[in-house]
């Protein structure tokens, strides 16, 4: 064979499994979505004893409704104060009107009521949003165990209700 | 080129979409799609009867599992009206599945004239998807049966039309 012949051929080839690598690294980034928790990450951390920071990282080709983001405190007695949530970019949607959405993250200021010190709070946070791709995720609920600041230690006995409720 | 490069070259492709079909596979449960608990399901439609999916075997059956609260949910309903328009009579039938609240799924169902059953799941309908390989619980996920009641097609996201048209062929 001319040697002009194999080096087209080399080359062919070469380009053919190339190619084939990137459309099956391309196919699987497409048909492999993160779960939902990976997807709108929730954290929350004391700034105080009567401040919580929650925050949202929301991974890039995803995005979160303003309007779907709740809290609860757990025990729920302890009470917490939902400010207004920041404002989200505006969506028009043909179904449901104006809609408000999150990228990138989001933080928000929660204040706990009536701290006792050395408590155990859990704060629960519900979102829901979707990914670029074209898929949705119904909400979710993720929650965070912090310890309030130690003073006198004194244990939680009541037991909280099933129904979570929300605060906003 | 020796045809020992070639050997290698031919091996690096098919591992590579080996590869990519694995990743592909790695979002369903390593279970086969199991349709049992879906096929024996009896949920109420807009109108709050209760409707069995048992009653459609025999058709080529696409369930669709959607929510209004889903925008690319409700973007391929329209296709999925289409496709029920014209090939009903060939003996496809649609049945969508709404994780949603009744009042929201009659106001859409109406806005789209849809010419197919809508049941009402609730919340937690989308559960019933998960045997059948919804690992991550999402919408819109689509199902299709063949006339015998097997699994031909699951779809995570958007059935692009053509690709719907060319299943159906298939079957009917």
């Amino acid at each position: 064979m001319a040697v002009a012949e194999k080096h087209r051929r080399g080359a062919f080839l070469g380009l053919a499994a190339a190619a084939t690598l990137a459309a099956t690294l391309s196919a699987s980034a497409q048909v492999n979505p993160l779960p939902p928790e990976k997807a709108f990450r929730f954290s929350a951390r004391l700034v105080d004893a009567q401040t919580v920071e929650a925050r949202f990282i929301i991974a890039e080709g995803y995005y979160l409704y303003r309007d779907k983001i709740h809290f609860a405190i757990e025990p729920a007695a302890v009470g917490l104060t939902v400010p207004r949530l920041p404002e989200g970019k505006v969506k028009e949607d043909q179904f449901f009107g104006r809609m408000e959405t999150y990228r990138g993250g989001v933080v928000v200021n929660l204040a706990v009521k009536d701290p006792k010190p050395g408590q155990q709070i859990v704060i629960a946070a519900e979102s829901q949003g979707c990914a670029d791709i074209g898929i949705c995720y119904p909400p979710t609920v993720q929650r965070v165990t912090l310890a309030l600041p130690a003073g006198s230690v004194v244990p939680d006995a009541s037991g909280d209700p099933p129904q979570k409720r929300w605060f906003n | 080129m020796s045809s020992r490069l070639q050997r290698v070259l031919l091996l690096a492709i098919a591992g590579a979409v080996a590869l990519g079909l694995g990743i592909g596979v790695a979002v369903w449960d390593r279970n086969p799609p199991d349709a049992t608990a879906l096929l024996a399901l009896s949920l109420p439609d807009t109108q709050g009867t209760p409707q069995s999916l048992r009653q459609w075997r025999g058709k080529v059956l696409v369930v669709n599992f959607w929510a209004t609260w889903c925008g690319p949910c409700r973007e391929e309903m329209p296709e999925f009206v289409r496709a029920q328009r014209e090939l009903g009579p060939k003996g496809v039938q649609f049945v969508g599945i709404a994780v949603d609240q009744p009042d929201k799924v009659i106001q859409f169902a109406k806005e789209l004239d849809l010419n197919y059953p809508a049941l009402i799941g609730g919340y937690d309908a989308v559960d019933l998807s998960k045997p059948l390989g919804n690992r991550l619980a999402a919408l819109p996920f689509t199902v299709i049966f063949d006339r015998e009641g097997r699994i031909a097609h699951t779809q995570l996201g958007l059935l692009k039309p053509t690709q719907l048209r060319s299943i159906l062929a298939n079957l009917l």
